[in-house]
């Protein structure tokens, strides 16, 4: 029987190396050998992504690279995800999310790496994809019940999109927590603005949602 | 008010030979912006030849710019392999996008072709008109011909394309084959009907070190752009202005390999020191590097001092130097921050 801090190894090593065998095989392992999902997914798959997206900070790595770390992330959740709502530490259900980049913008490759930090991070998270208009934006948010509503711009053009929702959506959607990001937004300009949160990148993006979530 | 020696013309012709100056030029890339100081929606700065020509001009006129005129973004290719994009008509759109890659899928990928019908395809028609009325203008006649590696993005989706790279790479070489035989195609038909010595030959390119390694690069942007800078070099084309968009230092020692003809214009974004491209280049003129986000979002002043440290960091280059931003203007930006770039090079760069 493999040991559970074998099994943790494995899953992270298989994320960085963006290895989606090892880490289906790992997951199943996890499963086997009886391990807490939710476990297996913190400490394991996403401990693998983290240190890529740290490396991908200090420039050893680059977006190829987590694309495909990425994969093997969603091919470990794949199989231990399912598992986590009948877990005893029922860690999961951390809340809904929707995200998408506003309207006029369609840089989504770090938006994508947001959705997946939230998803591991036990958040259901509903992706309108790039260029969502701001009505879009609240029906879902409606719909799905979103705990928390994030919105991605990576320009300057498109920030302004950002600034011009928030006060329509904090009118509209009294429940729901907004975080704002991408390269030209800081925390000032969320403050200003009036966001929630703001994350200057995927990791903390995660971080800040379980805080906004939580508090 | 301090008064200019030479007239915009005559800057531009100087700089091209490499003669002498009265003053740093200014050069702007600004194709929005242009169409909203005109009072012309966004979109028809991209999608209507001559609309795209007055407005630039009259921009230029206005703000007293040395050039450049120009058609072309960096989100380009998709649409000329069958892709479908979408002009900036709507609210908070600046610039065309892609709807829909034209390669889903790897068998659309490894089926992909120069289309035959190569100057009725995506954007080429508006491009071509654009070419010609520069040419009646005795402008001169520019053209798009990279990268070839943005335009894999264009064509088979970012995400995709990365992905590829890292599993697939003979079918991203496969790809950007294509790709480098479509714009060399399209070159050709371009240096037949113009002549070489009239064309300035562009380039875009997004492959910065926030997305890509320098290997990769050096495995997947390198090897393309040499063919197609070789290849029009030996046809003749005399100027060759690139623009490396973004983080890139790692790329530098690439880019400096590249032939830019007769002059090569580099231009660089904040993220690349003008000291460091002037090592990197020092034959080609180089242009840079203000931060188009403060001029958006920032004061006069604020622009003013960003222009004043630029020209003095690029004045002393050797190759010439002209300030410029260091992206496009924001389509948006408050014309009075714009304004704010040729009285600096009046005030902070004379010769
Ligand atoms: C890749 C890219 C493109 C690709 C996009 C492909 C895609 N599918 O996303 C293409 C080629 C299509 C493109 C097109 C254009 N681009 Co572009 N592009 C870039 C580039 C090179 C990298 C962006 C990127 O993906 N970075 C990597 C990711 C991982 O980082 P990130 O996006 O910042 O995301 C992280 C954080 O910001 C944060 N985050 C992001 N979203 C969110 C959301 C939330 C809620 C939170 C908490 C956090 C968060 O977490 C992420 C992960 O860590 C940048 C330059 C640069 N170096 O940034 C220019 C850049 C963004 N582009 C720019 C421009 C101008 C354009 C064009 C207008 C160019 C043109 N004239 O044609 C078009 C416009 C297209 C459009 N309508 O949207 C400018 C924007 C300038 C400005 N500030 O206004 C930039 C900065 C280039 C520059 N030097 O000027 N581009």
């Amino acid at each position: 029987m493999l040991d559970e801090a074998t099994i943790l190894e494995r899953l992270s090593r298989a994320v960085m190396d963006g290895d989606e065998d090892a880490a289906t095989q790992a997951a199943n392992d996890a499963v086997g050998a009886g391990m807490d999902p939710q476990r297996a997914i913190m400490e394991g798959l996403a401990a693998g992504m983290a240190e890529m997206g740290r490396l991908y900070e200090e420039g050893e790595c680059y977006v190829p690279e987590l694309m495909v770390s990425s994969e093997a992330l969603y091919a470990g959740l794949a199989i231990l995800r399912p598992l986590v709502v009948q877990s005893a530490s029922g860690a999961i259900d951390r809340g809904v999310a929707v995200i998408g980049a506003v309207q006029g913008d369609i840089h989504d490759i770090g938006k994508n790496l947001v959705k997946m930090m939230l998803e591991v991070s036990g958040l259901a998270v509903h992706d309108l994809g790039r260029d969502v208009e701001m009505d879009a934006f609240i029906d879902e948010c409606m719909k799905v019940k979103a705990d928390l509503l994030c919105l991605s711009a990576l320009m300057t053009t498109t920030i302004i999109a950002i600034k011009d929702y928030l006060p329509v959506f904090k009118a509209k959607l009294p429940g729901t927590k907004i975080m704002i990001g991408g390269a030209p937004l800081n925390q000032r300009l969320a403050d200003e603005w009036g966001a929630d949160g703001y994350g200057e990148n995927a990791m903390e993006a995660a971080r800040v949602a379980i805080r906004l979530l939580e508090g | 008010m301090l008064c200019d020696q030479l007239s915009s013309r005559e800057r531009w012709d100087a700089l091209i030979r490499g003669d002498s100056l009265d003053r740093v030029p200014c050069l702007q890339f600004m194709l929005g912006h242009t169409a909203v100081v005109n009072g012309k929606p966004i979109a028809k700065a991209y999608d209507d030849a001559a609309t795209s020509l007055s407005c630039q001009r009259n921009a230029m006129e206005l703000y007293g710019h040395d050039g450049l005129v120009m058609h072309g973004w960096a989100n380009s290719g998709g649409a000329e392999f069958g892709g479908e994009i979408e002009f900036p008509y709507r609210k908070y759109t600046g610039a065309p996008m892609m709807k829909r890659n034209p390669v889903q899928s790897e068998a659309d990928a490894w089926a992909l072709k120069v289309p035959e019908d190569f100057l009725s395809v995506g954007t080429i028609p508006v491009a071509l008109e654009f070419s010609r009325l520069q040419n009646e203008l005795g402008m001169p006649v520019t053209i798009q011909v990279g990268s070839p590696l943005t335009w894999a993005g264009s064509v088979c989706g970012e995400e995709r394309l990365m992905l590829w790279i890292m599993k697939k790479p003979e079918l991203v070489h496969h790809v950007l084959g294509i790709i480098t035989d479509f714009i060399l195609k399209k070159a050709e038909y371009w240096v037949k009907t113009f002549g070489a010595e009239r064309l300035m030959a562009f380039d875009l390119c997004i492959e910065t070190n926030k997305l890509y390694s320098p290997k990769q690069f050096e495995t997947f942007a390198f090897p393309y752009l040499r063919e197609i800078h070789d290849q029009l070099t030996a046809a003749g084309v005399a100027i060759f202005l690139t623009h490396i968009c973004g983080e890139q230092n790692k790329n530098l020692p690439f880019w400096s390999q590249l032939s830019y003809g007769k002059r090569g214009m580099i231009s660089v974004g904040k993220e690349v020191a003008l000291s460091a491209a002037s090592a990197a280049f020092p034959d080609c003129v180089i242009m840079g590097n203000v931060d188009p986000v403060i001029v958006q979002e920032g004061s006069p002043e604020d622009v003013l001092a960003l222009c004043k440290a630029s020209i003095e960091e690029g004045k002393v280059h050797p190759g010439g130097y002209a300030l410029m931003t260091g992206c496009e203007v924001p389509p948006q930006a408050p014309p009075v921050n714009v304004g704010q770039m040729v009285p600096a090079c009046r005030e902070f760069g004379r010769y």
